[in-house]
């Protein structure tokens, strides 16, 4: 299997021009490869997501909305892991650090949703800074237990030092979230012909944050600035050679991918109202590091397909009577095996299996 | 109470609540310096040892989880304190070299990140099995019967037989592993093998089974970790997790593979914790570790006593 992701940037223009003459699999691959493509995709995915969903697969509208949210966590999570190849075991603290942010600016600044997006992601950004520029002093184990180190440290500040500001182990309840542009009630129904697919604004207004992050990383992956993230991940010293700043492109990738943790952050505290201490726990990174391992690294759409998979099986398998008691056992025998046999996770599974049915561009 | 009695009992409380941070960082240590395997499911033997004692003590009711619903009541087996400590060690050990043969060999050659991710995905295993079967709830661990109770202490006054019998059995232990890497033959070929394992195997010494008993030592040495501090607190299945990260912490603030390192550190977290909770700053007693972790780290990256080519 090849390590390169085969949506590289060099090839996407070169198929896009040349190879639309191919077969059917050629044309299609060209087609995915454009960037307005990807977005459509996402689009149409997100709009009969929560129909299929409800209809076909026991969900509930609550929870196709929270897997987007974490959705959008992992796509950031995947820059950093899958693309970049640094492990961070700390980014419940952006995740849960701008949920805190948001429903505190909620509370005494603001309550316009977009504003409170807006604090909620300036925040994470800052921290990511301070706590990204700490702990790249060193690499490999040292930055995972680094990062676990500042995640544990704002997780117990928030319990009880801070309390008088977080509401110590009670979680955040006063979050006070207002009318989106000062008129759409966010937590309200939506019009007409939009019922037909889902029925509340709050998830129009999360997949539009999801389509717009996954547009965002899709630029960001494609560009220049996105390969030197797949050079230092593939030979950090070359790059450093060829005369790359790798220590700045590192601290930037933590930056971005905790940009996206503070957007899916503060979308939780205005999906639920409430910020629960526990969002803040190491194990709330163990998790994003789950879904986005089963899901696939270094892939744009693998990591929203982990965060789905691990949400189902915790809210709907969970309640399967003979199942239901060993979901989390499950799951850790099924991320080892991931782990242990394939690398790139279940959408680098399929593209495997797909490769070796169309007969794929063999590298 | 004097001043003196004041700050001898904040160090021996440190003492006693470095001795679990030290026994844990050891057995982590000693397995990150020599085999340069990075151990994410170190906590989850602690959690092994820990539940292994609490069979092997006593007859522990079972009130939830998937054995009370097949049908069995209790658990345990009532063979006593001091069978635990032999028995334990031995078993963890064993699961320790069958950890080494059938899963961390397989990762000493992939980056490091496979290797935290798959030993976090097998923590998760053991602890949701032991939750699936045992259920999540908090078991007391009795304290032994011979070391309950209050001994009055010269200057100190009044203290806690068992913590005091928490910090000789860490202060052996240690001290033979200590002993064992320092002193012996053994300990020579791993100290070697650390330093440039290439050339040790160009000597014609085979370095696969040393690695694989030193692995099985730091197993042991956790699930003795468990043994030993499961009467200080109720046993649950989180406990692993919990214990993982300080015992992480410490490992780098002494320095990886470093056994006074970690001693030291050990010690210091200890007493820091104690030193907050005692002057009434109990709520900065967990931030305060990961506080002076940090700085540690910052200033110094390769750890207190880590030496400056171990840097990775």
């Amino acid at each position: 299997m090849s390590d390169e992701p085969r949506d590289a940037t060099a090839t996407a223009a070169a198929d896009a021009d040349a190879e639309v003459t191919g077969g059917l699999a050629d044309r299609w691959a060209s087609f995915r490869d454009r960037e307005i493509s990807t977005v459509l995709l996402t689009v149409v995915g997100v709009a009969v997501f929560p129909f299929l969903f409800n209809n076909f697969l026991d969900g509930y509208t609550q929870l196709a909305t929270l897997m987007l949210i974490y959705g959008i966590f992992a796509v950031g999570f995947d820059i950093l892991l899958g693309y970049t190849g640094l492990l961070s075991f700390g980014h419940a603290v952006f995740f849960g650090g701008a949920a805190y942010a948001a429903g505190i600016f909620s509370a005494s600044v603001s309550s316009s949703p977009l504003l409170v997006l807006l604090a909620g992601t300036v925040f994470a950004v800052l921290l990511a800074w301070i706590v990204g520029f700490l702990s790249l002093r060193r690499g490999g184990i040292y930055f995972a237990i680094l990062t676990l180190t500042f995640g544990q440290m704002s997780f117990y500040l928030a319990a009880s030092p801070l309390a008088f500001l977080t509401n110590g182990e009670n979680g955040f309840t006063s979050v006070n979230i207002g009318h989106l542009l000062g008129v759409i009630d966010i937590h309200g129904g939506v019009p007409f012909p939009l019922t037909m697919l889902v029925d509340n604004m709050l998830y129009v207004f999360v997949a539009v944050m999801t389509v717009l992050s996954v547009a965002m990383a899709n630029r960001i992956l494609h560009s220049p600035y996105g390969t030197v993230f797949r050079a230092i991940r593939e030979n950090e010293r070359r790059a450093e050679f060829v005369g790359l700043d790798v220590w700045r492109y590192k601290l930037m990738a933590f930056i971005i991918s905790a940009a996206f943790a503070g957007i899916a952050g503060s979308l939780f505290t205005i999906e639920g109202n409430y910020v629960p201490l526990q969002s803040l726990y190491w194990t709330e990174s163990g998790r994003i590091v789950i879904m986005t391992v089963l899901g696939g690294v270094g892939s744009l759409f693998g990591p929203l397909f982990g965060a789905g998979l691990y949400l189902y099986i915790e809210n709907i398998v969970s309640g399967f009577e003979t199942l239901g008691p060993f979901w989390h056992l499950i799951l850790g025998v099924v991320f080892v095996v991931a782990v242990v046999l394939f690398p790139n996770g279940i959408w680098g599974g399929i593209d495997y299996v797909r490769d070796m049915v169309v007969g794929g561009e063999d590298e | 109470m004097t001043l003196l009695a004041d700050i001898l009992t904040i160090l021996l409380n440190g003492l006693q609540q470095g001795a679990i941070y030290v026994l844990l960082a050891v057995g982590l240590s000693i397995i990150l310096g020599t085999l340069k395997f990075v151990n994410f499911a170190h906590g989850a033997l602690y959690l092994v040892g820990a539940y292994l004692g609490l069979f092997i003590t006593g007859q522990v009711p079972l009130n939830n989880g998937q054995l009370a619903e097949w049908g069995i009541q209790s658990y345990g087996i009532g063979l006593g304190f001091v069978a635990a400590l032999v028995i334990v060690p031995i078993v963890v050990f064993i699961i320790g070299l069958l950890m080494e043969r059938f899963i961390a060999q397989a990762f000493y050659d992939r980056p490091d990140t496979d290797q935290i991710l798959v030993t976090f995905g097998l923590a998760i295993i053991v602890q949701e099995l032991l939750r699936a079967l045992l259920g999540g709830s908090s078991q007391p661990f009795p304290q032994p019967s011979w070391a309950s109770g209050p001994i009055a202490l010269p200057v100190v006054g009044n203290f806690p037989r068992w913590r005091l019998g928490v910090i000789a059995i860490t202060a052996v232990l240690v001290l033979g592993v200590y002993a064992l890497v320092e002193y012996t033959d053994f300990g020579l070929i791993v100290q070697a093998g650390t330093l440039d394992g290439e050339m040790v195997r160009l000597l014609g010494i085979k370095l696969s089974r040393p690695y694989l008993v030193v692995f099985g030592i730091g197993a042991a040495l956790a699930g003795v970790a468990g043994v030993v501090g499961g009467p200080l607190a109720n046993v649950n299945p989180n406990i692993g997790t919990e214990q993982l990260v300080p015992a992480f912490l410490t490992v780098v603030i002494g320095g990886v593979g470093k056994i006074e390192g970690a001693v030291v550190a050990g010690l210091m977290l200890g007493t820091l914790q104690v030193l907050l909770i005692q002057t009434g700053y109990a709520a900065w007693s967990q931030v305060g570790i990961y506080a002076l972790a940090a700085l540690v780290l910052l200033v110094r990256p390769q750890g207190l006593l880590g030496s400056e080519v171990d840097v990775s």
